[in-house]
């Protein structure tokens, strides 16, 4: 692929020069579209930070890419989310995003003042708010536009848009107003997909993101002079107005969002991954986490290319939000990402880096591959997660790699796996975000479900076929809306198996998956009594083959040969997921016997005639089936130790006491009160 | 004058060894309240699986996470436990704090019937003493919201995270600060009660609160000492067992052992801190202190009478 764009100076020179010649032109960044290019803005806006308002006017070029002739346009306005305590996202909040609330004051809005077709004729009246997902006549969130001249296929149209917009206070659902600090995402009025014969144009959730269309932004941001400002694509120009006010232009070529930040306060770092330009944009508080940041990103940047494939852009920015802003922290958008961090987050606390690489891997599974967030949101956030578990192990693992810290480990994968066991059941992984039963349900299937279940998927296919499968997702699907078939398809092709049993279990039904050794046995075979062990030689063979092993041992004993042991070991599937599993049994000398059961079965036993004892049996013994809901029945020893249970008591022996033993009074109080 | 007083406590404390031992004992018996219901509750979802020798070794998250998910309804009833568990403790330590004081104040060794009749003399007294000293904890408790007011005043309403950082160190030590002088303000109170034999707990309190303040520096530097050295045990214990760290029966045994070990020794630190603190008041009251008390009135089990030594 070519880019224009390495060095990443030579490019902003390139662009610069072209638009000091054209006007709001549009300058170049990759030779031919990556993507088709479908929906394409030209946006100029003017902040009023006092009032947290934008002034803005949008001029829209959409391509008809579709084979069929469109009557109507419909378009996103996120912001009315925020607009009051009606609309679908804050009915289905309560108000409550990440745990923020919206200020008494703070409520954020948009208003469409004015549209008008490249005919000059405004058509304002005829937009209508409509309501596709609950019939709430309160949501303001989608409009459609009725065309008077239907658009035929591969034409295009143009549409002018003015606008008014305030922004909630504080950041709210990952966009807001705090103080000086601004972080403006879902902005703009923004056409829906046209997909499949129809609209996919969803009112905005609670736990729902977007989906859109490719495109070319051209975006002008008038903000006061002093400020710092980050966003979506390249820096054109950075215009002073004379009035206390700069306008900067900023230029994205084939990415389907747009969002930008403002402040005085960020601070600055510049850094570069590989063939990408990074640019950290932190708040004062957090300087002395400026190379962390940087590291963070350059880690991200480096890990996703060398094992995924190739990101095409030029830059990344970082932003870390303001405090009393978490709102708007921890999300992606193309080319721009948020974190989020604390003064004196302790370097084994690996929140900042976990953050970056999770964030940075969405420009892949979000912007790259634009699937539907609304519809599968396990597509972005469940693959994200799969990767970030990938990555934060072989960077920081293998143990501790989310938490290193006064001696506690835990991986990314734990963590994830913990809020997959609390929820494991509720509902299938695929289902459009607010059809899930719960919000921990939406969490757990969007982003832990899906990173364990790929993780899964990873230690039954190898790493490298994994790899090569996810290769192969993003060669074929980048710049278009792959869905969950596509996804499957791929993997089925890329690692030459039909996967779709596993896909079938994990993705569209709500089976859980526990495997547990049941029984273990093993005893001594005795001396055989009875009828047949009492006859003479005179007994026909056929009768006397039955009782081999008996006899063989009954002759060994006696010829001073050791005794023979008859071991058992019961494996039981305690859930429907069907996967299949290996089984170690092991015994007293050493010996391990490898079985391999297909779980298709509910049970299955295992028998064993050895002249040594068993010692244990284990089901799934290194842990690759990360599904499993309890590792703990997997296995089961004949003599079972109770080291673990005499340590685990010593030890919390130790802390009851030591909590007890604090002087009179404070053993009630201090255990209780919150430390800060 | 305080390191007198360390001295001679911590040779009072010495000398009784089975006040020592019913402290410990205490804290022990209570501790395997809370401790037992988990151990069960271990061994059940344990059962005969190999993870029971595994965590001999480093704790597993994983087993932690689907310990907590497989006992989500009796971890209810476990942190009922830690509320009520706790309390009684306490109001028990109250009742043994009476004996030990009886015994120090008399200067005698321990004897059951001292000790023990002293337990049941106070305690009551001593339950009157915590109530009325409720709102002296609630005025030292707000002592932190001191700094809260600070950064309002110096930073306002939104100031930078290093300033709350930085901040929620003052006042988690403020915080640690006023239970330490509520626990010194209690002390002398009871020392007061039992060398006076006062019954009105409103005047031993004023007299503890009217010691300390006369003699901060003395009353504060003692417990702060005994509480330093408690804190430097803990930091000396901490590395070593946690260098008891290998999947053995022998080391875990040692590491119980250390574990005891270190409790018997805060056992002892807090009788050095009661004997010293009542050798410190009889040293510094400006009014006179008996130099040895009434022996505390013992139950006759035998006849059920009021009996006396």
């Amino acid at each position: 692929m070519f880019k224009l764009h390495r060095p990443g100076w030579l490019t902003a020179l390139a662009l610069v020069i072209i638009c000091c010649t054209r006007a709001f032109a549009q300058p170049a960044v990759f030779s031919k579209p990556l993507s088709p290019r479908i929906a394409n803005y030209d946006i100029r806006v003017r902040l009023d930070p006092a009032k947290r308002m934008l002034h803005g006017s949008e001029t829209l070029k959409w391509f008809n890419q579709s084979g069929d002739v469109i009557n109507e346009l419909q378009f996103h306005l996120y912001l009315n989310a925020f607009r009051n305590s009606r609309s679908t996202f804050m009915k289905e909040s309560g108000g409550v995003s990440r745990g923020n609330k919206i200020d008494k004051d703070g409520w954020g809005f948009i208003e469409v003042d004015r549209i008008a077709l490249t005919s000059g004729e405004e058509v304002t009246g005829l937009m209508e708010f409509i309501h596709p997902d609950d019939d709430n006549a309160e949501d303001k969130t989608v409009f459609r536009l009725p065309l008077a001249q239907p658009l035929p296929p591969n034409d295009s149209i143009v549409v002018n848009i003015d606008f008014t917009a305030k922004l909630p206070q504080p950041p709210f659902a990952r966009t807001g107003a705090k103080e000086e600090y601004f972080f403006v995402g879902q902005w703009f009025p923004k056409i829906g997909v046209y997909i499949d014969n129809q609209w996919n144009c969803h009112q905005f959730h609670a736990a729902s993101e977007f989906f859109a269309d490719y495109g070319v932004y051209n975006v002008k941001m008038t903000v006061p002079e002093k400020n710092i400002v980050g966003a979506t694509g390249l820096l054109v120009e950075k215009k002073m107005n004379g009035d206390g006010t700069a306008t900067h232009f900023y230029h994205a070529e084939d990415v389907h969002d747009f969002a930008w930040t403002t402040s005085p306060e960020f601070v600055e770092f510049i850094g570069r991954g590989q063939d990408v330009d990074i640019r950290v944009l932190l708040q004062p508080d957090h300087i002395e986490q400026g190379l962390r940041h940087l590291e963070a990103a350059k880690t991200a940047v480096e890990y996703f290319q060398n094992w995924y494939g190739d990101y095409p852009f030029p830059n990344l920015t970082v932003v870390d939000p303001r405090r009393g802003a978490g709102g708007s922290g921890g999300m992606e958008y193309p080319t721009l990402i948020t974190a989020g961090t604390a003064y004196g987050l302790p370097e084994g606390l690996r929140l900042v880096e976990l953050v970056i690489i999770h964030e940075f891997g969405h420009n892949f599974w979000y912007h790259l591959l634009a699937s539907n967030e609304f519809e599968e949101s396990w597509m972005d956030e469940g693959i994200n997660t799969y990767t970030e578990i990938q990555i934060m192990n072989d960077k920081y693992g293998p143990a501790g790699d989310a938490l290193n810290f006064m001696g506690l480990k835990l991986n990314t994968l734990q963590l994830h796996r913990a809020q997959y066991l609390f929820n494991a059941a509720i509902d299938p992984t695929v289902r459009r975000v607010w059809d899930y039963y719960s919000n921990g349900s939406v969490f757990t299937n969007s982003y832990a479900k899906p990173g364990v279940l790929l993780t899964t998927l990873q230690n039954y296919l190898g790493k490298e076929t994994m790899r090569n499968v996810m290769r192969a997702y993003v060669e074929r699907w980048r710049f278009k809306h792959p869905k969950t078939r596509d996804f499957i398809n791929v993997a089925n092709e890329a690692s030459g198996q039909n996967l779709n049993w596993f896909f079938e279990q994990a993705l569209f039904s709500n089976a859980v998956l526990d495997y547990s050794v049941d029984r273990v046995f093993t005893r001594e075979v005795k001396k055989g009594e009875g009828f047949d062990f009492d006859l003479s030689s005179s007994r026909p063979d056929s009768v006397m083959t039955k009782r081999t092993n008996h006899k063989a041992n009954d002759s060994a004993e006696a010829a001073g040969k050791p005794k023979m042991y008859d071991s058992g070991v019961h494996v039981r599937r305690l859930g429907g997921f069907k996967f299949p599993v290996e089984v170690v049994a092991t015994f007293a000398n050493g010996e391990k016997v490898r079985e391999t059961w297909d779980g298709q079965e509910l049970w299955k036993k295992f028998r064993y005639l050895k002249p040594t004892k068993l010692v244990s049996a284990t089901v799934d013994p290194e842990n690759k089936i990360a599904l499993d809901m309890n590792f703990t029945n997997n296995s089961k020893a004949v003599d079972a130790s109770r080291l673990g249970v005499n340590k685990l008591s010593a030890r919390l022996l130790f802390w009851m006491q030591f909590l007890l033993d604090q002087p009179e009074f404070m053993n009630l109080f201090t255990a209780f009160i919150p430390s800060f | 004058m305080i390191l007198k007083s360390l001295q001679l406590g911590w040779q009072m404390a010495r000398a009784n060894k089975r006040m020592i031992a019913v402290f410990y004992l205490a804290n022990l018996f209570f501790g395997l309240l809370l401790m037992w219901p988990l151990r069960v509750m271990l061994k059940d979802f344990i059962g005969d699986s190999m993870m029971g020798n595994k965590l001999g070794g480093a704790l597993d998250m994983d087993f932690l996470f689907e310990f907590i998910k497989h006992n989500e309804q009796a971890s209810t009833v476990f942190f009922g436990l830690v509320f009520i568990v706790p309390a009684v403790a306490w109001l028990f330590t109250l009742f043994l704090s009476g004996g030990a004081l009886a015994v120090f104040a008399k200067g005698e060794k321990y004897e059951p019937a001292l000790f023990w009749g002293g337990a049941a003399k106070y305690f009551g007294r001593f339950c009157r003493l915590a109530l009325w000293s409720l709102p002296v904890l609630a005025i030292l408790f707000c002592l932190q919201y001191l700094e809260s007011g600070a950064q309002r005043l110096f930073f306002g309403k939104d100031p930078y995270q290093n300033i709350i950082y930085w901040g929620g160190w003052i006042k988690a030590g403020l915080r640690a600060l006023s239970f330490l002088l509520f626990g010194m303000i209690l002390d002398y109170a009871r020392i007061h009660a039992v060398l006076n034999d006062e019954n009105k707990m409103r005047v031993s309190l004023r007299t503890g609160l009217k010691f300390i303040s006369q003699n901060f520096l003395s009353t504060f530097g003692l417990a702060f000492l005994l509480l330093a050295v408690g804190g430097l045990a803990l930091v000396i214990y901490n590395p070593l067992a946690n260098s008891l760290a290998a999947p053995n029966g022998l080391i875990i045994l040692l590491l119980f052992l250390l574990q005891q070990f270190y409790m018997l020794f805060r056992a002892t630190l807090r009788l050095t801190l009661y004997a010293s603190q009542l050798h410190l008041y009889r040293g510094l009251a400006t009014e006179p202190v008996p130099a040895t008390i009434a022996s505390p009135e013992v139950v006759d089990m035998n006849g059920l009478a009021p009996a006396t030594e």
